[in-house]
């Protein structure tokens, strides 16, 4: 699919995701979800079939109108337009892969063993309930919509992991991080972060292995074994990366880090094993060093920019024909089905961390947004299509993905823009429930 | 006077200041050094933000909380009265003092009198807090807080008398 990029390609791409960034900004909405749709609309199934639509007749409601053909200065502008559509061009391919890469690095650098450890009861209670509940569910929902035990347990991952990304954005822009509803939300992400380490080592396993448990062995047992060698790194050799990013100078530090990361991940992905669990432990070798502090600073804008091209990507390679009827039934299922368990589990956990009714409830609204690890996993796939899984549904269930992360995003989002509203309706009607149940 | 902290996983810290009136104050330090200043009005209500500030600045804030910072004054003798007893008080090093040139280390300022140097201003730059390490240099303009018969010890210490 890669073809060559034109320079002007990939100034195209940031220029629509930049606007992208200016739109969600006004809306005061997530920009993942105008990423997706920027990348869809510049893809050749939309802005790529302009240039066809000259004489070709459109079907509006039962009126069908003939396109005439139009020539500005004796340019035909569908055409001139149609021809800013971007491919997949190798540029964005890497730039993805390197996304996810750098995300998933992100990731590893926050995470702190320790404090999972210190608080590990809370954390722990509050996220086996999220696990068992959503994962559960999704699993079910995967097993009946899509069939098959992959496709069920893609789905499970896609259902189950919260947003880290856009639920911490949210928490600083609303004000909730003083507030005590903060905690279980990002106590319960450290735990589903950890969670998707292990589940995307598995998962990436069974799809490029060949789907079948005995099959995939093999390649769960080279996955297992770099997983090891890397927590080995990850605990061992803090001496020595402390000693590799001793460099005053911001530039060799940022070349460094991003040296060992990506050529590591890199690594990973030729041996067969997830490049996003890579870059996590890689991260979290990174993260007992006395360099967090610049990395996370020196490398946040890299991350957002490749992260940018990654949220594009995905909608790039997003045809709009694949939402059928069939499919857009099943994500109007799934955000049906799984908006109230996250709203459940997330209430649940914030009962556990202490908080009252109407706390709790904000922590159950926070965690209802989906957004970059579902995508990931629905990346994933892809890649194992025709392999492991059928085409047809490796399609089908990337589709959805793509559609009910849409959703789920600026669902999560509004649900916390609008709390303060709802809040209190929600709460006398909780106390009217107890109060009936009491009598 | 409890102060509460937390971590906020992928953000950075959070500290919860008990207030005299029952309300909270809370600082949340980034990860990027950006503080977030937000009070609630009691411990369960929702939080305020207050105001945000970069790393620097938030450092500068401190230090005039701290009671450290001040603007070069012009007087020659300047005093400030903290507490019914406690001073703060300014001094310059002059040429004749016998502790230019010693640190403080070795002056063992505390013990000898009692007062505590919370910085020293030297030029356009202020030392705060000045570390046993610390050189004291001709010029430096002392900032020190102790009882009165602490600061006047503190003086004869310096040689300066009082000469203003």
């Amino acid at each position: 699919m890669a073809t060559e990029t034109a320079l002007v390609d990939v100034g195209v791409l940031f220029v629509a995701v930049a606007l992208a960034g200016v739109v969600s900004s006004r809306i005061d909405q997530s920009v993942i979800p105008f990423y997706i749709v920027a990348g869809v609309l510049l893809g050749s199934n939309v802005l790529g079939e302009l240039p066809a639509l000259p004489g070709s007749q459109v079907g509006i409601g039962g009126i069908t109108v003939t396109v005439p053909t139009v020539t500005v200065g004796g340019v035909d502008p569908f055409a001139a337009v149609g021809g800013l559509a971007l491919g997949e061009t190798d540029f964005i391919v890497v730039g993805a892969e390197i996304g996810i890469v750098l995300l998933l690095f992100f990731l590893g650098l926050e995470f702190n063993l320790s404090r999972l450890i210190a608080s590990r009861d809370r954390i722990g209670r509050a996220g086996a309930v999220d696990l068992l509940v959503n994962f559960g569910i999704g699993f079910a929902f995967g097993y009946v919509v899509f069939g098959g035990f992959l496709a069920a347990f893609l789905t499970a991952g896609i259902v189950y992991i919260s947003s880290s990304a856009i639920i911490t954005k949210s928490l600083i822009d609303l004000g909730w991080i003083a507030n005590d509803e903060s905690e279980p939300m990002l106590g319960t992400l450290v735990f589903e972060d950890l969670f998707i380490a292990v589940y995307l080592a598995i998962a990436s396993a069974l799809v490029l292995g060949g789907g079948n448990v005995r099959e995939a062995a093999g390649g769960i047992a080279v996955a297992v074994g770099v997983i090891l060698a890397l927590l080995g790194v990850a605990t061992f050799g803090t001496g020595f990366l402390q000693r590799f990013l001793d460099t005053d100078t911001n530039e060799f530090i940022v070349l460094r880090a991003l040296g060992v990361t990506i050529l590591v991940a890199g690594i990973a992905l030729g041996l067969g094993v997830s490049e996003a669990v890579a870059a996590f432990f890689v991260g979290m070798a990174f993260s007992s060093t006395d360099h967090v502090h610049d990395l996370e600073q020196l490398l946040e804008p890299l991350r957002d920019a490749f992260a940018a091209v990654f949220f594009f990507w995905i909608g790039l390679v997003t045809d709009p024909g694949l939402f059928t009827l069939s499919i857009v039934g099943a994500i109007v299922a799934a955000v049906v089905v799984t908006t109230p368990t996250k709203l459940l589990t997330g209430f649940l956990g914030g009962r556990i961390y202490g908080l009252d009714d109407r706390r709790s409830l904000r922590v159950g609204f926070g965690m209802t947004t989906r957004g970059e690890f579902s995508l990931i996993i629905a990346s994933l796939a892809l890649s194992g299509a025709g392999g492991a899984i059928p085409e047809a549904t490796v399609q089908t269930i990337y589709a959805f993905t793509v559609g009910y992360v849409l959703v789920m995003s600026i669902l999560g989002t509004s649900l916390m823009q609008y709390s303060r509203r709802i809040e209190p309706v929600a709460v006398s009607l909780l106390d009217r429930a107890r109060n009936g149940t009491g009598r | 006077m409890t102060v509460y902290e937390s971590d906020l996983p992928g953000v950075g810290k959070k500290f919860e200041i008990e207030l005299d009136d029952g309300g909270r104050l809370v600082i949340v330090t980034h990860n990027t050094g950006k503080r977030e200043v937000f009070v609630k009005p009691e411990a369960d209500a929702d939080s305020e933000k207050l105001f945000e500030a970069s790393d620097r600045l938030a450092r500068k804030i401190g230090t005039i909380l701290e009671g450290a910072y001040f603007q070069p004054v012009q007087a020659d003798q300047v005093e400030t009265v903290l507490s019914d007893d406690t001073h703060i008080e300014w001094y310059d090093v002059s040429e004749t003092a016998e502790v230019a040139g010693r640190t403080l280390a070795e002056l063992d300022i505390r013990n000898r009198t009692g007062v505590s140097i919370v910085a020293i201003q030297r030029g356009e730059e202020l030392i705060s807090p000045p570390t046993p390490e610390t050189a004291l240099e001709v010029g430096d303009t002392l900032v020190a807080i102790g009882h009165r018969e602490d600061c006047d010890r503190f003086e004869e210490l310096l040689g300066t008398g009082l000469d203003g």
